[in-house]
């Protein structure tokens, strides 16, 4: 018995002996496919020449605020600042001042997390000196600028290296790179002048290269006007060389435009903000497009629901609110969402409707998104002239002018009796008939005015209009100029600001996300700054 | 001469008896009793089924047959007879439970080094949870948590064992049928307390009618096996198959009918309007108007209308649901062969009036015994579900909340006019007074006019051979696949805010469909080493390979309206996504045996994993003891009749997920060409596995005869080298990287106690009592990460929050300021002063699960009736409503009745600490509280204790008479979530009004995820009763 118990014991280890041993083989035997286990089949694993150009076609999605950050991005904070539009909903802070530190960060990570990796693959996959690298550099820019101009001082010459702490580099040495980068653009494209870069994979002028180049030297413009009280020679000389390089002449044929496809959540930004219905034209354009009777107004926002009467154009029918209400007072009549404008028929969909009539557009989520237009370049050429720069040659009030033209064609307004009949109004802003009474925001008429003054004030209120819906470029550009007259916010929230008619938020606070997770990198930033980390200290090119 | 012969060598042989030995109520195999001749000195063993072959001398003998946990009982067989069938009951003395333990290994539950509970089968089948089987279990297993999705019928819930370890991963058990893990993926949950579809889960399929048994193997030292997610723990279900010599047909028969239950509180005391003021024609939905006095007023329709009180618009909502459950099962065997056979129709009608589930299952089980030595055990199952009307879960356009969101004035007449033809005929919403026209709509809209479907076909099944090479060695392997295919449709009509924007409507199809292919090869074996030693031992190997894929059709708008196929889409759009996921394993383990007294187990598994880098392989061991100390001491004293303790360690690894270690690109549709973004996590190389290291402390003990049984369990676990994603600075181009690294511990204690008070002939009482307590601590995350979020990043209510130094669950959200001599901080017009207007960060409000949870099964026995009864408690928790938090902006729940015409003072003070004598009135308290869609979520954080009447049961055994055909008929009356015994208040006592009572049941989440602690449109959870019959043939 105790044999045969033995014999067990020894049978069981030397079976176990083998079962381990063959286990050990078959487990490494079996490893062998396990690379090709654990990779996704839906996704790319490298790129290469026939996946190159999706990197750009994304780039140029994140850099002009898609649909799935606008709301965050733009539209909260930027849109409201520069008095587009009032904030309807009560559960929205950030008319009232307070910046939602979770949500602001869609004008920040996207261009970090999502352009530059893509531009940095475009970098290193091309010819410096080919079209598709320069084409690259200016999305760079533009992204960048976007984020430099909420922020000040941000990430930028070490961006992109795997590290624990990025640091944050002065606004100045970032405005001199983007100048360094546009102006070897502009030298490389000409070499191109004629040819395509990227096709179909282009979504704003579908690679033409002709019209990158006035995109490029419109931007160039634009960023010399806005460092034009810091840096005034510096400024003068950029302008002066993006004039002479080209800039957008001609509407709609030079408008940058991003398209949009409607498909997968592609959607312009703007229209899925108006079906969440969630703003209101503000007092500020009802007091400006409704003094100027302005031919804009039927494009820009629809009649109130209120009025029941669905014709474009009839002025009285369209109503805006002040922005930062309280949530008491948004509550009230005259405040309603059915009492104000929403905004424009090519944002809203079938399901806006006026007096049972639809206003809104079936494709509307796929309507063009504005990134830079013609309008905006003579504007900054008016502008250039007044401050004694040599813009091409015409007058102040000539370029004025043009931009005015340009922005109404850009418009849909091509008649040229009515764009003049428009240029020589001496309307003025009225009174918005809104529920605190404000008077009209300003006193500034729409025909060119003989005071140098005034005609600052015109340029500027004008290409606020001209600007319409890029809230992003018409804070920064109001911020920059401080000269065209905003109605103050009604009531800030926020205990830093305590007198609104004196005070206004000149840029956003560090991220949260950033001091959590680069804390050293925003010390760097705050250094940079020069002055506190809150909503009233001025950007490096912000001297008002 | 020739009989003499024959009768001699008849004397002088020894004869074989054979025989099978069972559990003598519900004859079930009885594994491993031990036969003796009396008299005789030969004993022999029974195998797993009980069957037994022993030499015994001719004529009369009597065998003593013994097995621990059941009476020993001596049968006389007689001189002719060759098979014995024996029935042995169970003896309450030496409870000697047998339980189905990791891979299917049976054993004496006295022997195991860790802790193992049991639920019986009809406290499984008879009172059912309508959404999902996992819902039975609560409170009749010590420290298990169940939270049901809020997605209706059939759909997902979370079982928690021990508490939360997992911060990305998940924390749910797993369920193991038949000795192979089930697939249990839930597709889309609730991630955050915006909303989202709440899908199916696995264990949602699974039938308990066809449970044969179900034990909970808490530790990961009981399911160290198993490997991956073990670590959670392991629900090892065994399910019907058919038995030798006896042909049986069950029947098992249920009707329900449910309500919603535990519904908001709402106010009835003031109309649709603002500011104490009705406002004609209004579109405004909130509930600040007048008092509701009858007075005529023009509504949102431009009718003429009257303002009066509509306590049960919301009730109105909702319908009576009805599930009718309907099994049969057939079982029958010779000693060759053995099936089982079922078909189950489950049918519910969901208190979501557009709700419904059909539910198939079919199960086939045959065992064959091909040889005397080689035997095979095939099992199909299929099954199909339909479920309609999926209502969404969350704050989102959902049915349910835009119902909760209708002004209390409503007349629910009013409400069923939610559309209108438009000029193309087509049906337009009409007007509706939302509190939020960009979101809420007419509920019935929503009911009505968009759907979301599912169809799941599931097939799993194995073929499993089993070779006795030796008497003490046997190899068994077996082949299963488990498979998954579902068809989900969400169709939106034209007009349906939020999920339509371009004309026509929107449709989406969504296939996901899961494969596991599971094999393994085991030897076992089991050898007397010496007189008192006994050892058993198991090596073997298993290759498990889960496969994913999702696909996705659809379009946000349709050439023709409301036409629901990918033929009219206008925008269309696809995608695929999917993972395999392949892991081979080697294990060994063994279990040591002396004197039937003092057991030690260890095991050892080696993982390759195809989710890690080369060389792909980990291991990990697990190592018990156990002493019955009433075995071992026989001086104990009379009372004690058993005491056991136990102590157990165990390493549990799991490999990660899957694709992580390399870089990847993604297409994303959209213009011109579409885009390719690079993913914005950081790939992980060096990926490791994570660990959970368990250990546990166990002690049993029986007192007077049996009649009260004690277990205490304490236990502690850390999870280590978690894969947490860590938020990299986004300027390196990447938002976060994958890293190994924390330390998550949970620690606790459980206590079982079962006893018998009154036992007679006619009457007896037997009363279950589970009791357990879990504590959790983040000890660490990482060097560089403090603090990470379990989803919910838009914070509407409150955020579930992990931070170093904290414990899972800890949820964080704004508040009511105090100062430092705890007085509140009012502004200057009277409102609260809180931190979501100073721009203050949120801070911590508690935590959301409960500290002790305590379960009370009664169960009394008179004459042929049966009633038993559950009490389920939870103590402690937090919950936070967000529900509340946006319905109270609107006026519209009970809490803001008081103070509308003001004069409220809060009696709270400056930030320069002076009183302020401002009063404020409940509209401008409450909207300050809430900020409607986000706001305040102290204000509406609960304490979530709660303890209630879960479950009731009265049975009645009908007397079957001259019936023959019948074995036994069953009916009883059963009853679900019957009421409330306690239940927990809101956290703060606002001044004026003090603290509400909890309205909602916390059981109820808007997901399966383990994003918790917050509610916010979760369904109403229900209260069922209903009706069973069960016969037998």
């Amino acid at each position: 018995m105790m044999k045969m118990q033995y014999k067990n014991k020894l049978f069981s280890l030397r079976w176990t002996a083998v079962m381990s041993a063959s286990l050990a083989l078959l487990g490494l035997s079996c490893t062998k496919s396990f690379p090709d286990t654990n990779t996704n089949k839906n996704t790319i694993s490298t790129i290469g020449p026939s996946t190159l150009p999706f990197l750009f076609s994304h780039a140029e999605d994140l850099a002009t605020v898609n649909a799935g950050n606008y709301q965050v991005a733009q539209n909260l904070f930027a849109d409201q600042y520069a008095q587009y539009f009032a904030c309807e909903a009560t559960y929205f802070p950030s008319d009232r001042l307070v910046i939602r530190q979770d949500w602001v960060g869609a004008n920040f990570n996207p261009y970090y997390s999502g352009v530059l990796p893509a531009l940095q693959t475009v970098f290193s996959s091309t010819d410096s000196l080919s079209a598709e690298h320069a084409l690259g550099e200016i999305i760079w820019v533009l992204a960048f600028h976007k984020a430099t101009d909420y922020w000040g001082p941000i990430p930028y010459f070490s961006a992109g290296k795997i590290t624990t702490s990025v640091p944050y580099d002065p606004q100045a040495a970032i405005y001199d790179d983007f100048f360094k980068r546009l102006t070897a653009v502009d030298a490389i494209l000409k070499t191109h002048a004629g040819a395509n870069a990227f096709g179909a994979y282009d979504l704003i002028y579908a690679g033409d290269v002709n019209k990158w180049i006035k995109f490029n030297n419109t931007l160039r413009l634009r960023l010399a006007m806005r460092i034009s009280k810091v840096d005034p020679t510096r400024a003068k000389t950029e302008a002066e060389a993006a004039v002479a390089a080209g800039v957008m002449t001609t509407s709609a044929s030079d408008d940058g435009f991003i398209i949009r496809s409607a498909v997968n959540g592609d959607n312009n930004g703007l229209s899925i903000m108006s079906d969440w219905n969630e703003f209101r034209m503000s007092a500020t354009m009802a007091s400006v497009l409704k003094g100027y009777q302005d031919p804009r107004t039927a494009q820009f926002f629809v009649p109130t629901a209120a009025s029941k009467d669905p014709t474009p154009g009839k002025f009285a029918n369209y109503s805006g609110l002040r922005n930062g209400l309280t949530v008491d007072q948004l509550g009230l009549g005259p405040n309603l969402a059915a009492a104000n404008s929403h905004q424009g028929p090519r944002w809203s969909s079938t399901g806006v409707t006026v007096g049972g009539v639809v206003v809104g557009l079936a494709n509307y989520t796929s309507t063009p998104q504005n990134v830079i237009e013609t309008a905006e370049a003579y504007f900054l050429r008016a502008e250039g002239v007044m401050l004694g720069w040599n813009m091409g040659g015409q007058t102040a009030q000539q370029y004025y002018e043009l931009g005015i033209t340009n922005s109404l064609q850009q418009w849909g307004i091509t008649d040229a009796t009515a764009i003049a009949n428009y240029i020589s109004s001496t309307n003025v802003p009225v009174a918005p008939g809104d529920y605190l009474n404000s008077p009209p925001v300003s006193t500034v008429p729409i025909k060119w005015s003989s005071d140098p003054a005034v005609q600052m004030q015109q340029i500027m209120t004008q290409k606020w209009l001209g600007l319409y819906p890029d809230g992003l470029e018409a804070w920064a550009d109001w911020r920059r100029n401080h000269t065209m007259k905003l109605y103050p916010v009604a009531n800030s929230d926020n205990p830093l600001i305590t007198n609104t008619a004196t005070q206004w938020i000149r840029r956003i606070p560090f991220l949260d996300s950033e001091k959590q997770n680069n804390a050293a990198g925003v010390t760097t930033g705050v250094t940079a700054l020069g002055g506190a980390d809150n909503i009233l200290t001025p950007l490096w090119w912000d001297k008002n | 001469m020739f009989f003499l012969a024959c009768s001699f060598l008849a004397f002088a042989q020894e004869r074989t008896i054979t025989g099978k030995i069972s559990e003598e109520t519900n004859k079930s195999s009885i594994a491993g009793a031990t036969i003796t001749v009396k008299g005789g000195r030969k004993t022999v063993t029974a195998d797993a089924n009980g069957a037994f072959t022993i030499s015994a001398p001719a004529g009369n003998v009597t065998l003593i047959i013994s097995s621990i946990g059941f009476a020993t009982k001596e049968v006389s067989v007689s001189a002719d007879s060759r098979t014995v069938d024996i029935l042995l009951g169970v003896d309450n003395k030496q409870l000697g439970e047998v339980v189905v333990t990791a891979l299917g290994i049976t054993r004496q539950s006295k022997t195991l080094v860790y802790a193992t509970q049991s639920i019986a089968t009809n406290q499984l089948n008879e009172v059912r949870s309508t959404d999902n089987f996992l819902g039975s279990l609560s409170g009749k297993v010590a420290n298990v948590q169940i939270n049901q999705g809020s997605g209706g019928l059939g759909s997902g819930a979370k079982i928690v064992l021990r508490g939360n370890k997992s911060i990305q991963g998940s924390n749910n058990a797993l369920i193991v049928v038949d000795g192979v893990p089930t697939l249990n993926p839930t597709f889309s949950t609730a991630g955050n307390d915006f909303g989202s579809l709440q899908s199916s889960d696995g264990a949602s399929d699974i039938n308990p009618d066809d449970i044969e048994s179900m034990t909970v193997l808490r530790g990961a030292s009981a399911a160290a096996l198993y490997g991956s997610q073990a670590g959670n723990g392991v629900l090892v279900i065994s399910t019907k198959k058919g038995k030798k010599g006896r042909f049986e047909v069950t029947t098992n028969s249920g009707i329900g009918f449910e309500r919603a239950w535990a519904m908001p509180d709402f106010q009835n005391t003031y109309g649709q309007g603002n500011g104490g003021v009705l406002a004609d024609s209004s579109q405004q939905g909130a509930s600040w108007g007048p008092k509701m006095t009858g007075q005529s007023y023009t509504d949102y329709l431009y009718n003429k209308n009257t303002l009066t009180q509509q306590k049960d618009n919301v009730k109105d909502f909702f319908r009576t649901g009805l599930t009718v459950n309907n099994s049969v099962g057939v079982s029958g065997g010779t000693d060759k062969m053995q099936t089982y056979f079922s078909y189950t129709n489950n049918y519910a009608k969901g208190i979501i009036r557009s709700n419904d589930l059909n539910r198939h299952t079919f199960d086939f089980r045959i065992a064959n015994q091909l040889s005397s030595k080689l035997s095979s055990d095939v099992k199909i199952n299929y099954s199909t579900v339909i479920i309609n009307g999926r209502p969404r879960t969350g704050e989102e356009n959902s049915q349910v909340f835009d119902a909760y969101e209708m002004p209390r004035s409503l007349k629910t007449a009013d409400a069923l006019k939610y559309q209108a033809p438009n000029t193309f005929d087509v049906m337009a919403p009409t007007n509706w007074p939302a509190t939020n026209n960009s979101i809420y709509q007419n509920p019935y809209w929503m009911l009505n006019n968009t759907s979301i479907s599912s169809v799941r076909t599931r097939i799993n099944g194995f073929v499993s051979l089993k070779y006795q090479i030796l008497p003490w060695l046997s190899a068994r392997g077996s082949a299963n696949l488990d498979k998954i295919n579902d068809q989900y449709e969400e169709k939106y009509q034209q007009g349906t805010l939020l999920w339509n924007t371009n004309s026509g409507g929107s449709f989406m199809v969504t296939t996901p469909a899961w494969t596991q292919k599971w094999f393994d090869f085991i030897v076992e074996g089991n050898n007397q080493l010496a007189r008192d030693l006994k050892l058993t031992y198991h090596v073997g190997a298993i290759r498990q390979d889960v496969l994913y894929d999702v696909k996705t059709a659809g379009s946000n708008g349709l050439f023709v309206a409301n036409k629901f196929s990918l033929n009219y889409a206008s925008n269309p759009s696809t995608t695929q996504d999917g993972s395999e996921i392949i892991t081979n394993a080697g294990f060994a383990q063994a279990n040591l045996s002396w004197k039937d007294a003092v057991f030690i187990d260890a095991s050892y598994r080696r993982d390759w994993n195809s989710t890690l880098p080369s060389p792909y392989h980990y291991s990990y061991p697990s190592v018990g003891a156990s002493v019955l100390i009433s075995e071992l001491v026989k001086e104990l004293p009379l009372a004690l009749s058993f005491l056991k303790v136990s102590a157990n360690y165990a390493h549990v690894g799991n490999g990660g997920a899957f694709g992580i270690t390399n870089a990847a690109y993604n297409y994303v549709q959209g213009a011109g060409n579409g885009g390719i973004a690079r993913s914005t996590t950081l790939n992980i190389p060096g990926l490791k596995p994570e660990i959970v290291k368990s250990w546990e402390l166990g002690l049993e003990a029986h007192f007077l005869q049996d009649r009260v049984g004690f277990t205490a369990t304490w236990y502690k676990s850390n999870a280590i080298n978690e894969l947490l994603n860590l938020n990299l600075p986004v300027a390196t181009g990447y938002a976060t990287q994958y890293i190994n690294a924390g330390n998550i511990e949970n620690h606790g204690w459980e206590f079982v106690i079962n006893a018998s008070p009154v036992k007679t002939k006619d009457f007896s009482w037997d009363v279950a009592i589970n009791l357990s307590l879990n504590r959790n601590k983040i000890i660490k995350l990482s060097p560089e990460l403090k603090e990470t979020d379990l989803g919910g990043g838009d914070n509407r209510s409150a955020l579930p929050t992990i931070k170093e130094g904290g414990a899972y669950g800890d949820l964080y959200a704004f508040q009511w300021i105090k100062n430092t001599k705890g007085q509140y901080e009012v502004n200057a017009n009277g409102t609260p002063y809180t931190t979501y207007s100073s721009g203050d960060p949120i801070g911590f409000i508690g935590n959301f699960n409960p500290k002790e949870l305590v379960g009370m099964t009664n169960t009394f026995q008179y004459k042929r009736f049966n009633l038993r009864f559950l009490i389920d408690g939870k103590l402690g928790g937090i919950l936070v409503s967000g529900t509340e938090m946006n319905l109270a902006f609107s006026g519209i729940t009970k809490g803001t009745e008081k103070f509308r015409e003001g004069g409220w003072n809060l009696g709270g003070v400056d930030v320069g600490g002076n009183a302020v004598s401002a009063t404020t009135n409940a509209q401008a308290f409450w909207q300050t509280a809430s900020g409607q869609r986000y706001g305040v979520g102290e204000f509406f954080a609960y304490s979530a204790s709660n303890i209630r009447l879960r479950e009731l049961s009265l049975g009645y055994d009908i007397p079957l008479g001259k019936i023959t055909a019948l074995k036994s008929l069953r009916f009883s009356a059963v009853a679900r979530n019957l009421f409330w015994i306690y239940r927990g208040s809101s956290i703060l006592s606002i001044p004026g009004i003090g603290k509400r009572k909890m309205w909602m049941d916390p059981d109820m989440s808007n997901g399966n995820g383990n994003f918790q602690g917050t509610e916010y449109g979760a369904m109403p959870s229900t209260r069922t009763l209903g009706f069973n019959l069960k016969a037998s043939f």
